[in-house]
């Protein structure tokens, strides 16, 4: 009984994020809006786990997740995908370089994914012929920036236990 | 140099191209599909559509099963509010019968008259009952698309552009058809260009939408006689929305003519769609 348990909890822990990232898509949850406050919690959920844990969230997701959060906000499909695969591409290449990681390292390291990844989701809107709200992908991209250490300390916690 | 060029070179290489970290697919290869995914966007073949629709369906039912438990919850916490407030509620609606009683009466005279004098002039009065009903099935706010999606698709001949409307009044337009269900764009998207006829200046001009904040009224002659709370209804002179389908009334501001939507978009459970001008065609 107790094995079944703690396999049932490893299971548990082991999809948690990918859990995450298909809740989100389908839920059409992947940026939180309260009043002023806007942020992108897709961005940083796949740029922490493929940072810290790829093998717990494979890429084939990443795309999936992103073609079904186009889907759900009726954006030309691929978009969302291209945007979150740009951030998995820069945790990939960050957690290639860096030999420790910190916070500080993780939160910095963002600031280029974050750019990136918008800079595509804005070229992508534009050739698209949708109209862009720049103020609110500003208003998003600094949220998203500033929100990441509170994100950052929660899927820290929740690899501990995955750990423990 | 050159050996700081090859590091970056093999890190560039290991992170993008290479299948590590017990990963199925390459990050790059997923790129490149996701750009032939937009790219496929533009392109306007049957099989494509055909796929699309196939798996927009399928996401919208995967979407409403996942929503189900946050939709349950959000609706006990709306209800539990409504009980909260159920006696400044009372209070509030007492009051505001009243002012409609009152209103009623003027309401019903007015309402003869103008049949009175359309008849008079013999003035052809739209018919409404080429209408099809249809149900919210997800309405997830966008940051770019204000839009939801219906229960209805090309199962029952919608056809991208016609109009949508709560009750009586203009909401929006069809954008996307699938066969089982289909997007709405409403008034209020970044996208939406309308054009209206204000009543009773007979000044016609473009609804234009703008997300969050209100739509503005955009292309007016230079000389115009607008008023707060003069009404805003379809001019149907693109030749897709039919004439007078009411929309908002105007509310002026320092630097914009903003329209008050008739229909708060965020509470429509169930909307009619015109069918009319569409079969015409």
């Amino acid at each position: 009984m107790a094995l079944f348990s703690d396999r049932l909890k490893f299971n548990f822990f082991n999809y948690l994020p990918v859990f995450l990232l298909f809740f989100i898509s389908l839920n059409g949850k992947s940026t939180v809006e309260f009043k002023f406050l806007s942020l992108n919690i897709h961005y940083i959920l796949v740029y922490f786990w493929v940072l810290r844990q790829p093998q717990r969230l494979g890429y084939g997701f990443i795309f999936l997740s992103g073609i079904i959060s186009d889907v759900i906000f009726g954006l030309p499909l691929g978009i969302s995908a291209l945007s979150l695969l740009v951030i998995a591409a820069v945790a990939a290449y960050v957690r290639v370089v860096t030999v420790r990681i910190t916070l500080i390292n993780d939160w910095i390291s963002f600031i280029p994914a974050l750019l990136l990844a918008n800079f595509i989701y804005f070229l992508s809107l534009y050739f698209s012929g949708l109209s862009v709200d720049y103020l609110y992908l500003f208003k998003n991209s600094v949220f998203t920036f500033i929100f990441y250490p509170i994100l950052w300390v929660i899927f820290s916690l929740t690899l501990n236990i995955m750990r423990s | 140099m050159d050996t700081s060029r090859d590091d970056v070179g093999i890190a560039f290489r290991s992170a993008l191209l290479s299948k590590s970290s017990k990963q199925r697919f390459s990050l790059f290869g997923l790129v490149i599909l996701s750009i032939l995914f937009i790219f496929a966007e533009s392109l306007e073949l049957k099989a494509f559509n055909y796929l699309r629709s196939f798996i927009k369906d399928t996401i919208y039912r995967g979407s409403i099963i996942v929503s189900a438990p946050s939709k349950t919850f959000s609706s006990i916490t709306k209800t539990t509010a409504e009980h909260i407030n159920l006696y400044g509620d009372y209070t509030k609606l007492k009051l505001e019968n009243d002012k409609l009683k009152d209103n009623s009466s003027k309401l019903k005279f007015l309402e003869l008259e103008n049949t009175q004098l359309k008849n008079l002039i013999d003035e052809q009065v739209a018919t409404t009952e080429n209408f099809v009903s249809a149900r919210v099935m997800i309405d997830k706010q966008s940051p770019y698309l204000n839009s939801f999606i219906i229960n209805i698709g090309s199962n029952k001949n919608i056809k991208n552009g016609m109009a949508v409307l709560d009750g009586s009044n203009f909401i929006g337009r069809i954008v996307d058809v699938n066969f089982f269900s289909s997007r709405v764009l409403l008034v209020s998207d970044l996208n939406s260009r309308i054009p209206v006829i204000i009543e009773p200046s007979a000044n016609h001009a473009i609804l234009n939408g703008h997300g969050e904040s209100e739509a503005t009224l955009e292309y007016l002659p230079e000389v115009h006689k607008l008023q707060n709370g003069d009404k805003v209804f379809t001019s149907g002179k693109e030749g897709i929305f039919n004439v007078g389908i009411p929309i908002g009334e105007v509310k002026i501001d320092k630097n914009a003519i903003k329209v008050l939507l008739f229909s708060d978009l965020s509470q429509i459970s169930f909307v009619n769609i015109n069918v009319n001008k569409m079969d015409d065609k």
